[in-house]
């Protein structure tokens, strides 16, 4: 193994077992493939992004690297280290951030809680003190002066904040992240997200982040690998993968229709009939139309998704041309957005 | 230097805790007085103190003798809340990935975690009994029956650790959110002698209460409260006992809280 790589994993299969009811005393035994063979390695001091669609197998695969869940095949490690065999080492190497809402005390101060979890791992007396104020002054708490808040007052960004300075705790090398902005405002979005790449650019520590924002993945990740129902379906860095669509641009529509049924029909159509890729997604009331068109066509697969869009007496509100983007990748290659 | 902060990190919690919420130290320094004014309230429905004596044929005073099965009672109910039950409240609260990435055994951050907590809590409940004890009894006697409970508090946690562990195995290896130890503790306190002597209870109950570490602590109390001077065979008799529980329970806690963590790990119950 390169000594570059900071974090490897090789063919990581993972099934979910679980029991449906059925009546009062059956049930059914349902098998959920969550990882089909994933790997992929991250290099020392990059920010690594697994990107992918709620249920695609992201959280899973962090999981396993953290040594919270364990693989039914397939080999991680750490710095080294294998995530099943040497668990306590990679342990020891890694600061984890799952969740952003929860995992506190919330009847201690955001102060308390560090120091709590830092006697848990290990740290006490002065050093333990000076990490902790260290850690709030880098997060930003000390600056919005809720440190001696309790977390049950804290808002979802403060609560982001806090977990990240958990996860710096005990200084690791190797920091790995679970949708770190999930419902985050845009601001605190953006200072944890400044936050990442100066830990990892200044400080040369490894992030992996799993995220389903593309624009995140775009802003902050050196590195990104799309993984969808399970599987990696493509890896690199985002101008490498913005080059898959090289010669395209995103065209994209905001339509108002009543009836949701008529939109599988209207994506059929496009992918088709026109034989360009499209995604269809609500957002703010009505739906967003995605397609991946080559440049030179933009015209023409314009003005024949229109009219699909008026045989199915859709109300088009707006249409914008844009340079493509990771979305774009990910509808290129599987068809379809699922963000 | 990493267990020493495990320890200091549970009575640091506790600190926290009451320094964040009054009302829980108050509701902590009163609930030794509301547990024992609803045993002695419920027996009194059945009759009166003298009654109780006379049916149970007890040779001390019955409200020393539930004074003592109250502190042993509220000490065993806190070790199996406190560490059985710990497991669902962190995932409750969404910190169970966090104490688990701890880089010490789970049972060990558990029960470590708690024995500072456990000591410092009982010990102050034990006190608040301290002058009512006193009153009943002389200076001496009183002091002497204190001093045996505490004891019967310290030896007799032991066991219950490794006891209580063995509930943390099973609840952590299912996703299940009953708190089987709601229904289970009361149980346990009934067939340990807690609250009638386990030795007049049905011959079934007794073999149950032959393996609950429990039931050796609330006799080692009840020696405190029956025995005018406790006297030392019967209460080293007790100890060894409990010693030899200890070891038995913390080592089968020691392998199957391992079992469940992997079984856990293995189900994504975590």
């Amino acid at each position: 193994m390169s000594s570059k790589i900071a974090i490897e994993a090789n063919d990581l299969v993972k099934n979910y077992v679980s029991f449906i009811r059925r009546g009062i005393f059956g049930r059914r035994r349902v098998v959920v493939e969550a990882l089909k063979g994933v790997s992929f390695g991250v290099l020392k001091g990059e920010v690594f992004g697994l990107l992918g669609p709620n249920g695609a197998g992201k959280t899973t695969t962090v999981k396993i690297l953290c040594t919270l869940l364990l693989p039914d095949s397939g080999t991680a490690t750490i710095l080294g280290y294998d995530v099943v065999k040497d668990a306590s080492k990679v342990r020891r190497i890694i600061g984890v951030s799952l969740t952003v809402e929860k995992g506190f005390y919330w009847k201690l101060t955001g102060k308390e809680n560090l120091k709590y979890f830092g006697m848990l791992y290990g740290l006490d007396g002065k050093f333990l003190e000076d990490r902790v104020n260290m850690l709030l002054e880098l997060v930003g708490l000390r600056k919005l002066g809720v440190e001696d808040k309790l977390y049950e007052e804290y808002s979802l960004g403060m609560k982001a904040r806090l977990s990240l300075a958990r996860a710096l705790l005990t200084d690791p090398p190797v920091i790995i992240l679970d949708e770190p902005t999930l419902g985050l405002d845009p601001p605190s979005a953006r200072c944890l997200r400044e936050m990442l790449v100066k830990l990892a650019h200044e400080e040369g520590k490894t992030v992996l982040m799993t995220t389903h924002n593309m624009f995140e993945a775009e802003m902050v990740c050196d590195r990104v690998a799309i993984i969808d129902r399970g599987e990696i379906i493509v890896m690199g860095t985002v101008d490498e993968l913005k080059k898959r669509v090289a010669g395209s641009v995103g065209i994209e529509m905001f339509v108002l229709t009543s009836a949701r049924a008529s939109l599988d029909s209207i994506a059929l159509k496009i992918r088709e009939g026109i034989g360009v890729p499209c995604s269809i997604v609500g957002e703010n009331g009505g739906y967003r139309i995605k397609i991946v068109s080559p440049s030179d066509e933009v015209d023409e697969v314009t003005s024949r998704t229109l009219r699909i869009l008026h045989d199915h007496k859709c109300s088009v509100r707006r249409i914008e041309v844009k340079e493509p983007t990771l979305e774009d990748v990910f509808i290129k290659l599987t068809g379809r957005t699922g963000f | 230097m990493g267990l020493i902060s495990l320890l200091k990190s549970g009575i640091m919690l506790d600190i926290y805790f009451f320094k964040n919420n009054k009302s829980e130290l108050l509701s902590m320094l009163l609930w030794p007085y509301l547990m024992l004014g609803l045993i002695l309230g419920a027996g009194m429905l059945f009759g009166s103190t003298s009654a109780f004596k006379q049916n149970t044929g007890l040779n001390a005073d019955p409200i020393i003798y539930f004074i003592a099965s109250t502190i042993v009672a509220m000490a065993a109910i806190s070790v199996m809340w406190e560490v059985g039950g710990n497991i669902l409240f962190l995932r409750w609260i969404g910190a169970l990935p966090y104490v688990l990435l701890a880089p010490h055994r789970i049972s060990t951050t558990l029960i470590l975690s708690y024995i500072p907590r456990y000591l410092f809590l009982s010990l102050i409940q034990l006190l608040e009994f301290a002058p009512i004890i006193i009153l009943v009894e002389n200076l001496s006697s009183g002091v002497l029956k204190i001093l045996v409970l505490a004891l019967a508090i310290v030896v007799g946690m032991l066991p219950l650790l490794g006891f209580s562990a063995l509930f943390a195995s099973i609840l952590i290896s299912i996703k299940e959110e009953t708190h089987v130890l709601s229904w289970l503790n009361p149980l346990i306190l009934l067939f340990s002698g807690a609250l009638y002597p386990a030795y007049l209870l049905p011959y079934w109950t007794q073999v149950i209460s032959w393996i609950l570490p429990s039931t050796y602590t609330i006799e080692l109390a009840r020696l405190a409260s029956i025995i005018g001077s406790p006297q030392l065979a019967p209460i080293t008799f007790l100890i060894g006992v409990l010693l030899g529980m200890t070891i038995v329970y913390n080592s089968l806690a020691y392998i199957l809280i391992d079992i469940g963590e992997r079984k856990a790990l293995g189900k994504g119950a975590i």
